[in-house]
């Protein structure tokens, strides 16, 4: 017995020192578990902190301004308008009929709408966008518990149809869909700001812990060459010559002929910039589809080809003139028709021109000379004028989609496809293709790049960019230009572009009556292509009427276009130092 | 300083006060913090019933004073049959499932998880067995079958928490609890020595294979540890948990956000009350509060090896021993665990994690240190 004790006291001492050791293990274990903590919440802190942040806060942008289009003359041609976007955060509303009632009567909006956005599970719940700022102020100012108006911009054309196809508009999250609202995109685009909200898991915002804000940044202005008085002449003048000729469509481009700036564009109809998904008048009744709104949005001076008929006798003749082919003294005999191949080829003139020098071909416009010097030219060198002049290249305006020049292969050009090449037919640019290479054959030499776009200025009124064009290298010789330059003045001061000329000033240009393809139909496109002055041109001015109704020669109809807006812009011009 | 008033207290055969206080601060602490990380989510729904443990937990700490607690030492076998016997009605049509897991006994008036009646189940059969072997004859704790008879029915009992209940955490604190009450009660060191650098081993080859293995290979409970190490790429499944106690913490700094200001309890880390309330104690009270809170676990342990080294009485001894290293083994696993420190096992805080049967239990258990402590030199 005596001997169990003695081993259980002996065991019990053991036991105490055991139970000793125990403990400090344990403490240690704690003691290592504190430098642990000790790490994560020193060592650690500032990674799982900002972790952390992330997680709890949500972000909500502000918008940015967008950059305004002004115009040449300062005008503002696309501007901001602060609207406001109301919503509701459930978990605030203290008076949730109060809210449904207010919002609803306010907003026009069906109560059962209004009742379903509010008693949404969700942490915020819009209810309404683009309200008018007065709207929005006035449901701000009864302070309804929840209930947040948060202001906005939305884009605002104050000139609404004006240059439409030009400007382009902006879609729902203020970016560009179509024209300069979309090649310009970068610079008129502000960076968004934010506002950072502490939420829980469920996204709720979490009463009175604040909010961190970072202010947006505006997008820069873009200042474009387009001059609001001149756009509008011309528009007026396309409306007038669309009513009264019933047209398909009318095109006015109004450009400098030595920048390629761009001081009119317009394709009528246009539509109504602020309202861009509302079918106009012309495609009424029609199916509300992307591509029946393509149509309307297409800008067909830059995105649509077509024969320019006998304009491009000015690219015939240049091409003419700097081969030595031809010279202005030539005598060429015109009996109504030419035969190339096995083909007659008509004159427009019936009876023929009989006699007459090349500058008189170009005054009367007579297609068998044009073939004649054409085929002096010869394919090759034909093709070669053509590629040296630009025409194959799209012209690199600052607008997207501009449509590519289609034309014959080299190898298929053979005499009668080189015979209507010569007068404008079997081939198709774009209307700004035939302006960019003809300012290059009368300006000295040089093709130029039609644009829009000058500067972009930012917010605190510093230049951010100056838009640089490429200019092409020389493509005819000073005395070509000088000799075109006469006789495209003589074609409106004798010849068949009379109906251009204007009182005062010295104009020179070419007419045209084109067929519209698919031929036969007896459709036409008349255009005349005008500048001035005629002896230093500054500007140059295409008018395009497709398919007019009753008369539909370029000479008759689109020549007198031409004049009246120079009889209109020159004077202005001159005023504004153009000269 | 702790030390001195004990021994001054002891010597009027009173009970330890200062570990009195220690607990009752912490179970005010516990409620204040349940309240805090669970009012956002549940208002004061945990606190009321955490409450209402609390004060049954309190019934029972008195009873457990007032009781002598030779009176434990009866109860050697039947302690672990009884614990055994509700480990299995779990099975049975009074089992009751929560949060998808079948842990309780809904008895209509009451509801309780048997794996914490367990714990105390096998202090006090461990704690009388022990004593008896011991006034039975020499050293047969020592021979194959006293071992056998002081380690079989806790491995019994653990083999049944884990078998019936799933639930790994309260298997490895019962087999964690019986270990270190024979290390105590043994003069041998190798044994344990050698089993401890055994299980470390083990760990470590586990960790090196998951660590290299193919992740889709990787079972449920590897993936855990496959977690464990590289938290941020199970952020959304089985790091989930321990990534939002990580965010916790680290985002409390040395100051913290102030009572009540955690955002990680506003539905990120999901049941904030439970097993991973120490993050948001770090998050609101900062590695001060932490710390603080580390402190008076470690006098709670401190202030029970001194009363098992103080007492005469081995059964008494074996017991405080007992409860010892159940709180040690539980403090210790729950913040290794929330601090990522080991794979993820649902551990609670002792007397601050919300929960009703581990809170009763817990403060019976300080009831009967507390009995002991009386009887104190």
């Amino acid at each position: 017995m005596s001997a169990v004790n003695s081993t259980a006291k002996r065991n019990m001492t053991v036991q105490k020192k055991k139970t000793f050791i125990l403990c400090v293990m344990s403490v240690i274990a704690l003691l290592a578990l504190c430098v642990r903590v000790g790490y994560l919440m020193i060592g650690r802190s500032e990674y799982y902190t900002e972790q952390a942040q992330e997680l709890h806060e949500r972000e909500r942008d502000i918008k940015a301004a967008r950059g305004r289009i002004i115009d040449a003359t300062g005008t503002v041609l696309a501007d901001n308008k602060t609207v406001c976007t109301i919503s509701v955060i459930r978990s605030q509303i203290k008076e949730p009929e109060k809210v449904i009632a207010v919002l609803s009567k306010e907003l026009g909006l069906s109560e059962e709408y209004v009742k379903k956005q509010v008693e949404k599970r969700s942490s915020r719940e819009r209810i309404k966008s683009n309200v008018d700022k007065e709207t929005g102020d006035k449901i701000r100012n009864l302070d309804l518990a929840g209930v947040k108006v948060d202001e906005d911009y939305k884009r605002y054309y104050p000139y609404g149809e004006l240059a439409s196809k030009v400007l382009g508009f902006t879609g729902g999250d203020n970016q560009g869909i179509i024209g300069l609202e979309v090649n310009y995109e970068k610079y008129l685009t502000g960076t968004k700001g934010k506002i950072l909200t502490l939420t829980d898991a469920r996204g709720i915002e979490i009463d009175g812990m604040g909010e961190r804000r970072r202010e947006p940044i505006a997008g820069s202005d873009l200042h474009v060459s387009i001059d609001i008085n001149i756009q509008k002449y011309a528009t007026q003048l396309a409306k007038q010559a669309y009513e009264t000729k019933q047209a398909k469509g009318v095109s006015i481009i109004v450009m400098n002929v030595n920048n390629g700036e761009i001081l009119a564009m317009t394709d009528v109809p246009e539509f109504d910039l602020n309202e861009p998904f509302v079918l106009t008048a012309e495609f009424a009744g029609q199916e509300e589809t992307q591509d029946t709104f393509n149509q309307m949005w297409r800008n067909g001076c830059i995105n649509d080809t077509y024969e320019p008929g006998s304009t491009f006798k000015i690219i015939t003749a240049a091409a003419g003139l700097e081969s030595g082919a031809v010279s202005l003294n030539d005598n060429f005999s015109c009996p109504g028709f030419i035969i190339v191949d096995d083909r007659r080829i008509r004159c427009h003139k019936a009876g023929g021109h009989g006699a007459e020098d090349f500058t008189h071909a170009v005054m009367n416009s007579c297609n068998p000379v044009f073939i004649t010097v054409g085929l002096r030219i010869g394919t090759q060198r034909y093709y070669e004028y053509f590629t040296k002049f630009g025409l194959r290249q799209k012209t690199g305006i600052d607008l997207p989609g501009e449509a590519a020049t289609i034309m014959h292969q080299p190898d298929k050009i053979g005499e009668v496809e080189l015979a209507t090449i010569s007068f404008g037919q079997s081939f198709q640019i774009t209307p700004i293709r035939l302006m960019a290479t003809v300012s290059g054959l009368i300006n000295g030499g040089k093709v130029v790049t039609p644009h829009f776009g000058v500067k972009a200025v930012n917010e605190g009124n510093a230049t951010i960019e100056e838009f640089v064009y490429p200019v092409s290298d020389e493509i005819v010789s000073e005395d070509t230009t000088q000799k075109l330059r006469y006789v495209l003045e003589q074609v409106v001061e004798n010849g068949g572009g009379k109906n251009g000329y204007v009182e005062g000033f010295r104009v020179g240009g070419k007419t045209a009556t084109s067929q519209t393809l698919p031929r036969g139909t007896g459709r036409y496109i008349a255009s005349f292509l005008g500048f001035a002055p005629a002896n230093d041109p500054k500007i140059m001015a295409l008018a395009i009427i497709d398919t007019p109704q009753g008369t539909y020669y370029g000479g008759q109809i689109a020549a007198p276009v031409v004049r009246q807006l120079f009889e209109n812009i020159l004077p202005y011009l001159e005023e504004r130092g153009y000269y | 300083m702790a030390k001195k008033q004990v021994q001054i207290r002891r010597s009027r055969h009173n009970m330890d006060y200062v570990l009195l206080t220690v607990v009752m601060f912490l179970i005010v602490f516990g409620l204040l913090m349940i309240y805090s990380t669970s009012s956002y989510e549940s208002g004061d729904l945990y606190l009321k019933k955490q409450a209402q443990s609390t004060v049954i937990g309190i019934l029972g700490l008195i009873f457990m004073i007032k009781l002598p607690y030779k009176y434990l030492q009866k109860f050697d076998f039947l302690a672990v049959v009884v614990s055994a016997v509700l480990l299995l009605l779990v099975l049975t049509p009074l089992g009751m499932e929560r949060n998808h897991a079948r842990r309780w006994i809904d008895l209509k008036f009451i509801s309780f998880q048997p794996a914490e009646v367990a714990k105390i189940g096998v202090i006090v059969y461990l704690a009388s067995i022990i004593q008896k072997l011991e006034s039975v004859g020499k050293n047969i704790i020592r021979t194959p079958k006293g071992i056998a008879i002081v380690m079989v029915p806790p491995t019994i009992i653990a083999a049944l928490i884990y078998v019936i209940t799933k639930n790994l955490s309260s298997a490895i604190i019962v087999m964690g609890i019986a270990v270190a009450m024979l290390f105590v009660a043994v003069p041998d060191y190798k044994w344990f020595v050698a089993a401890g650098g055994g299980v470390l081993a083990v760990a470590a080859a586990v960790v090196m294979y998951v660590a290299n293995a193919d992740a889709a290979t990787a079972s449920f409970r590897l993936g855990r540890v496959r977690a464990w190490l590289d938290p941020e790429s199970y952020s959304t499944d089985k790091a989930f948990q321990t990534l939002q106690a990580l965010y916790a913490i680290g985002s409390g700094g040395i100051w913290g956000k102030g009572l009540g200001q955690s955002m990680q309890k506003m539905g990120f880390l999901p049941e904030a009350q439970n097993d991973m309330i120490f993050s948001i104690i770090c998050e609101e009270l900062g590695l001060f509060g932490a710390m603080a809170i580390i402190l008076l676990f470690i006098i709670l342990i401190w202030s029970c090896m001194v009363i098992a080294n103080k007492t005469v009485d081995r059964f008494g001894s074996l017991l405080v021993v007992g409860v010892m290293a159940h709180y040690a083994i539980q403090v210790i696993l729950n913040i290794a665990v929330v601090t990522n420190t080991i794979p993820n096992t649902g551990i609670t805080l002792p007397f601050i994690s919300y929960g009703g049967t581990a809170t009763l239990f817990l403060l019976a258990e300080i009831g009967i240190v507390l009995n002991v402590s009386k009887s104190c030199k």
